[in-house]
Formats: C-alpha cells, structure tokens, sequence
C-alpha cells in the first residue's frame, strides 16, 4: 500500500522546521519540501509564547507546501525540553500452559504489564520501548516465542515528559489549523535519520546538539540503553559569548557561527577579529583565543554531564560505535575534536542517510530530527512495532 | 609548617616517565620536596617508589595495574575515574610542577586531563613535558604533538622539551649516557625552580613571584649550561648562547621575559654575577623582563650552573594592555550575585586584567532554570569555572 505525504514539525529553539516526505517505488522515503523560520517564543525546547510560536509554523508551513506541492493539515510533532525523562519499567508473566512453551498470548501479556507506566500524573507517556527479554534467570532474549520457561520478564524504556509542556506544543500546531496526528521525542527521531543498523548493533550513542536542548540516544547491542535531554545547547554558547564580550545575542550567534572553534586553537591564539560597527553599536575586536574559550568551556561541561549521564546508565563501555554528533551544533568547528577527548570514543558528524532528497540542503545535520520524524511517521503507518506510540497512531494523510 | 609546605609548591609526575624524572629531581634535591608520582603501571610505580618517591597508581580498577599499553584514550579514561584519589594530595598546593613524557599511553592521555583537572581546582600548573627521540618513530612523535595543543589548553606554563635536541653530535653519545644527560638536564632545571623558592641566595626568588610568573608564563623554553674554572663566568654564558635547547641563542634573543636561575658553590662573587648577567642581558632585548635568583649550595664549590626559561609570549599581555590603556572601554556593570565556584582561587590571566561584566543569565534571565549536581547551567561556563579572558 503506498504512503500518504507525511509531514513533520519540529518547533526548535532557533528554528522551526517542516519536512514532507514522500515514500518511492522501493519504499524508501524521499523528502520533497523542507520549510524552515527562526523560531521565537520557544526557550530550551520549550514554549514560551504561543502566538509567537506560531508565526514560525505557519511560514515554514507554506514554505513547505509551495516546495512539495502539497496541502499540509496534519502533521507529527517532536518533542524536546528538559522535561523528557527515561525509566526502565519491568513486566512479568507466569507461564501457565502445561509444557511451559512460551506463546504468542504470554508475549502480549508481558508486554501489557511491561507497558503499564506507573508515573506521576502531570506526565505522559511518548514510547515504551522493548529491551530485552529474560526467560527464567537468563537475560538479553530478543523473541522467546517457543522458548520453556516458568516466568517471562520483559524490560521496556518509557520515555515521558510533562503533559501540560507537550499540549502548549500541540497547540501551536492547533492554532494555524494544522492537527497533530501524534508526538515523538526528538532523539529517538534524529536516531531513526541517522543512525545505521550496523552501529546499533556495535553500540552508539547520537548526541542532536539543538539551539536549545542536547538530546541523546545510546543503543547497545541494538536495544535502546538510554535516552534523555539536558536543556542546554547551542544557545547557551550564544548567551556565553554575548555576556563574556557585552554583545548584543545577534552579533553573539554571527561570531559564533564565523569564527567558533570547539577547541582552543594554537594557531589563532594571537588572532582577532574584527566586529564590525552597526547601529548604536561600535567596531569591535574581539580575541579568538577569548572567544574559543569561552566556546571551549560550554562544550566541555556539555560533553562531560552527557558522559556522566552516560556513565550512571552503564552503557559507556559499550559503545564500540563510538560517538555521533548531529543537529545545528555539530557544524561547530572541531567540536568532534572536543567530543572524542571527553569521551575517549571515536565521534564523527553523522547526516540523515537514511532518507533521499536532502542533496541540495545546506547543512543537512540541522535538519536530523524533522527528517526522522517523517520516518517515525512511515514506521507508525506501517505498524511495524518497533517502537510503539502510546499516545496516537499517525493517520496522516494529506490531500493534494 | 615546612618550608615546602609553606612554598605551596608539588612536584607531579606523570607517567613511567614523568615518575622517572620526579624521582631524578627529589635525588638531586634531596629531602624536603613535596613530590608525588602517578602511573598505571604497578611495576613502574614501584622501581619509582624505592627512589623515594610517593606514588598512587592510577585506574586499579580498570587495568589492574598492567599500564596502557601505549593507548592514550585509556590514560585519559583512568585519569577522569581516579582524579578523587589525587585531591587529597592536593592540600595547600597552590603550584603544581607536573613532569611527563609524550608518546605513550599514561603521560600522554592522563596528563593532559590531570592539568585541566588542576586548572579547574585553581591550581597553577608549570609542565616539563619531552617528546620522544626521532628514532622512537613516527607514530610516537605524531602521538606526543597531537597531545601538545591539550596540554596548551589548560596549562599555565609549558616547556617543551624534544630530546633530540639535547644532543648536539648525536653519534659521539653513548644510549646510557644520553638518557643521564636528558634526565639530567631537565632534573637541574626543576631542581632549580625549587632551589630558587626554598634554599638560601645572594637573590632568593619567593613563592609568590614565581607563582604569578608561571601564570603569565605560556609557551616558555628551558636552558640549561654549566661551566668551572677561572673563566667560568664567561664560559657560562656562552655555553648558555650555546644551547641547543634556546636555539642556539634565538630564543633568548626572541623573549620577552625571562627566568634566570644562577646555582654556584659560597664561592661565587659579586663580580661574576655581574658578568654572568651582562652577557645574557646583551643576548635579549632591551625591554625584556629579566627575574633572577641565586642559590649558594656548598656542593657546587667552583663550578657555576645556570638554568633559564624563556618566555616568548609574556610581551602579548602587556601590548594588549598598552592598547586597552590607549582606548580605554567603559567597563559594564557587574552583578553583584556572581556565583564564582568555592575552587576557583585563581583566574586565569595570561592576559590583560581588563574586568568585564561577563554575569547573571542573560537571555535565560526569566527561563526555568537547567540545575545539574548544584550548578546552574544557565550561568555562563567560563564564570562559573572562574576563568578570566584574555582580551
């Protein structure tokens, strides 16, 4: 059965973005439009100003539309802000028929107890993920259908978030008539763009360097190990430069973006630049060294609460894949460099391969998350299980 | 107290090299330096122990005491594990003297992680670091410079050392004689920053001094030349001009500031310091910053020993100064909540002392704030770790 255009809204702290995909001939998803705004009214991933909110989702919405050539009136939503959490929640099973085979009604039943969140109620629940299974006392199963045992465990990772947080995100959407069918978080998104099988199966964690939040993802073994979001991301950088030279936050982001450096580098220790004169604004020269440092500092604490987070999880001597960096941040000069080091893993910038159409994009890293969250779209539509929605199922369908 | 105590200073290595060394410099100093050494080989760690040597060893639980294996990602891991155990010995250290060896896996990876640990706790850091023999290989020396910029990074002061160049004709030194030579020479030259601080001279340098030249010191280069006999004042100084280690006198002549360490038997007169200094003064340039002392030690009875360090990028400080002074900025207000870490004694100043108002939120002024193990991460990074910019 073919697949409807799917479009995707990720109402960013820098930027809006809206991707539609479309799915081809080998089932391959190609995105045909991509819109993007600055996004304004939106803090650390999180709604701050409705209206102003919506400013940035109905032009990136016409945006897109003009270049896929289709009407858009659904659409998914990714989810970010600090207020995403992780939890390992575990589900049991007695075995009850007599030859204590495992059956296909054993599994549902274990998942249905696995599923069954106990969290608090302002929270809702975006994904259970599946783990593993453990049939009897022997851990890391992946189908026990079949398989003799008196008791079936299943662990499931629920990713939840505030609920009140992910409805004012919701009701941007509502207020430019756009419906959302359902919501992701945006690190499992950007993980379905970037991420290979095979560096799921050796162990990888995606870091999505956001304007406003870092989301990550770690899979070991091919299972989901960890998720989770620090609200801090590139903006904070922008802050940090605009306070250590007394700048306005623009000039802040074009000397970040111009002369940035993750690293503090010897070759440009003795180097300034020149911030040139603007309105009520006089000429600047501001040291590189300064400026790379206060970059250096931020990036650094980054890294290492991740690495923490990593840490306290258990899954940092698993990660054979190493590190991949995607998002807005990752064109930061050297931040791979700084990343590698914190880590102590190999760490590269990793771009949405696993979708087409993305040739002419500039920067095709910042757009990760809205790219991934058209093939959570298709993977929903599918109904392929893998990762199962708890809140809606898509039914996104456009008319053209 | 001890004067050792008193002095705030440590003498830290790091490494089975950086270990060898320490033990080389406390047998020429003798009792009294504070001195510690870290390695994650347990073997290495003992042969430095029996010198006297104080050692920890570094990631037990991760290599059991096998070492790294020449693998510098699994230094700096074991480094970030067990920098807790460090701490302790840390206590009223305001000057770490940190010595290691580039191209393997503990000197390389664990050093630099150990500097940037130091330089967030705010203790001032000055590192004798060596890079490996040309015919160690290619790799070696590619490891030790790719570690050079990190060390850079956080360091107050560093001098690099290449091996190779301690060597003028390399054919005519014997391997056991050239490995005495290179410890020798870079012992003598820690030896005398602790001489200078703590044993008795015509011109004693103090602690504090030392303290604030290392930590406008940056990229500085050693010397080191020895001369006895009637002439030796002369000789000296031309040994000194010499050296390869200062570029055959191209590095004197390019320094802004220097460090001069004079260590002489009660012999020494007034007249040959003053020759001794004559001659190096006409080596540098005029405006360069000249700080000397003197150590009178009955052990180097009729031979005179001189030690420097030059400092080549001392004068950018103070022409950045000279230009801040020219046009003079107004300086914005400062928050009065300025939430500067209990650690950070010390600022980072290897440039000018131009104070901005780098404070408060900013933009994440009126914003949930991101609280992590008692931070808050909305706070700028560089406030919080109290590092102050070069402008």
């Amino acid at each position: 059965m073919a697949i409807p255009p799917i479009a995707a809204l990720e109402i960013g702290t820098s930027r809006t973005v809206i991707c539609v995909g479309e799915s081809d001939e080998n089932g391959r998803m190609r995105i045909t439009g991509v819109g993007t705004y600055p996004s304004t009214g939106v803090r650390k991933g999180q709604i701050t100003d409705l209206s102003q909110a919506s400013v940035g989702v109905e032009s990136a919405a016409k945006q897109a539309e003009k270049q896929a050539d289709v009407s858009i009136w659904q659409v998914l939503l990714a989810i970010s802000g600090g207020h995403i959490q992780a939890a390992v929640n575990t589900g049991m099973a007695t075995i009850r028929s007599g030859d204590r085979v495992v059956s296909k009604e054993d599994i549902e039943e274990v998942t249905e107890n696995a599923q069954t969140v106990q969290i608090e109620a302002d929270r809702q629940v975006l994904h259970t993920i599946t783990q593993s299974y453990m049939v009897d006392d022997q851990p890391g199963i992946v189908k026990p259908e079949g398989m003799r045992c008196k008791v079936l465990t299943l662990n499931v990772m629920a990713v939840h978030g505030m609920k009140n947080r992910i409805d004012n995100a919701v009701s941007v959407a509502k207020n430019v008539q756009l419906e959302v069918t359902d919501v992701a978080f945006s690190g499992i998104c950007a993980a379905l763009a970037v991420l290979t099988p095979e560096q799921k199966r050796n162990g990888v964690v995606l870091v999505d360097l956001g304007g406003g939040t870092t989301n990550y993802i770690a899979y070991c073994n091919n299972v989901i190990s960890a998720v989770g979001c620090i609200a801090v991301g590139g903006d904070h950088v922008t802050n940090d430069i605009a306070l250590a030279f007394n700048i306005p936050l623009n000039r802040a982001e074009e000397i970040k973006r111009a002369e940035g450096c993750a690293v503090i580098d010897s070759e440009t220790s003795g180097k300034r630049v020149v911030l040139s004169a603007d309105v009520g604004f006089e000429e600047r020269l501001i040291s590189c060294k300064a400026l790379h440092t206060v970059i250096n500092s931020r990036m650094d604490e980054t890294f290492r609460v991740l690495r923490s987070k990593l840490d306290e999880a258990g899954v940092l001597p698993h990660l054979g894949g190493g590190v991949i960096l995607t998002g807005g941040g990752a064109y930061l000069r050297k931040v791979a460099d700084l990343a590698q080091r914190v880590f102590g893993l190999p760490c590269r910038i990793g771009l949405p391969v696993n979708v087409d159409g993305l040739g002419a994009v500039e920067q095709p890293a910042a757009l990760s998350t809205a790219v991934g969250l058209v093939l959570y779209g298709k993977m929903t539509y599918e109904d392929r299980r893998l990762l199962s929605p708890f809140w809606n199922r898509v039914k996104g369908v456009f008319g053209r | 107290m001890s004067q050792e105590l008193q002095s705030g200073l440590l003498l830290l290595g790091v490494g089975g090299g950086g270990c060898h060394l320490a033990a080389s410099v406390l047998a020429s100093y003798g009792d009294g330096m504070r001195a510690l050494g870290v390695d994650t080989d347990a073997l290495s760690n003992r042969q430095a122990s029996s010198g006297g040597l104080n050692c920890l060893l570094l990631g037990g639980a991760r290599l059991a005491g096998h070492g790294t294996g020449g693998d510098a990602i699994k230094g700096r891991l074991v480094a970030q594990d067990d920098m807790q155990n460090l701490v302790p010995h840390l206590q009223g250290v305001r000057t770490v003297v940190l010595t290691a060896c580039l191209g393997a896996g503990t000197g390389g990876g664990a050093a630099p992680e150990i500097i940037k640990a130091l330089h967030d706790m705010g203790i001032a850091t000055i590192c004798f670091v060596t890079l490996p023999f040309g015919f160690e290989g290619e790799s070696r020396r590619k490891a030790a410079e790719r570690v050079l910029p990190m060390i850079e990074e956080n360091a107050d002061s560093m001098v690099v050392i290449a091996l190779d160049d301690l060597f003028g004709d390399a054919d005519a030194v014997l391997l056991d004689e050239a490995i005495q030579k290179a410890e020798g020479v870079i012992a003598a030259g820690i030896t005398m920053v602790w001489r200078l601080v703590s044993k008795p001279g015509f011109i004693q340098m103090d602690a504090e001094r030392l303290h604030a030249m290392i930590l406008r010191g940056g990229n500085a280069r050693f010397g080191y030349a020895r001369s006895e006999g009637v002439n030796r004042a002369t000789e000296v100084a031309a040994a000194l001009r010499g050296c390869r280690l200062l570029r055959s006198g191209d590095a004197l002549a390019k320094s802004n500031a220097l460090l001069l360490g004079i260590l002489a038997g009660p012999d020494l007169r007034l007249a040959e310091i003053g020759e001794i200094m004559g001659k190096v003064r006409s080596m540098c340039k005029a405006e360069c910053d000249i700080e000397m002392g003197t150590v009178l030690d009955a052990q180097f009875d009729g031979r005179v020993e001189l030690v420097v360090m030059t400092f080549e990028s001392w004068a950018a400080a103070t022409q950045v100064e000279t230009r801040k002074e020219a046009a003079p900025l107004p300086e914005p207000p400062v928050a009065e909540d300025f939430p500067i870490q209990s650690g950070s004694k010390r600022t980072r100043s290897k440039g000018s002392k131009l104070s901005f108002g780098a404070t408060g939120r900013g933009k994440f002024q009126n914003v949930e704030p991101t609280i992590y193990n008692g931070q808050d991460l909305d706070i700028p990074t560089f406030v919080r770790r109290g590092i102050q910019l070069d402008r």
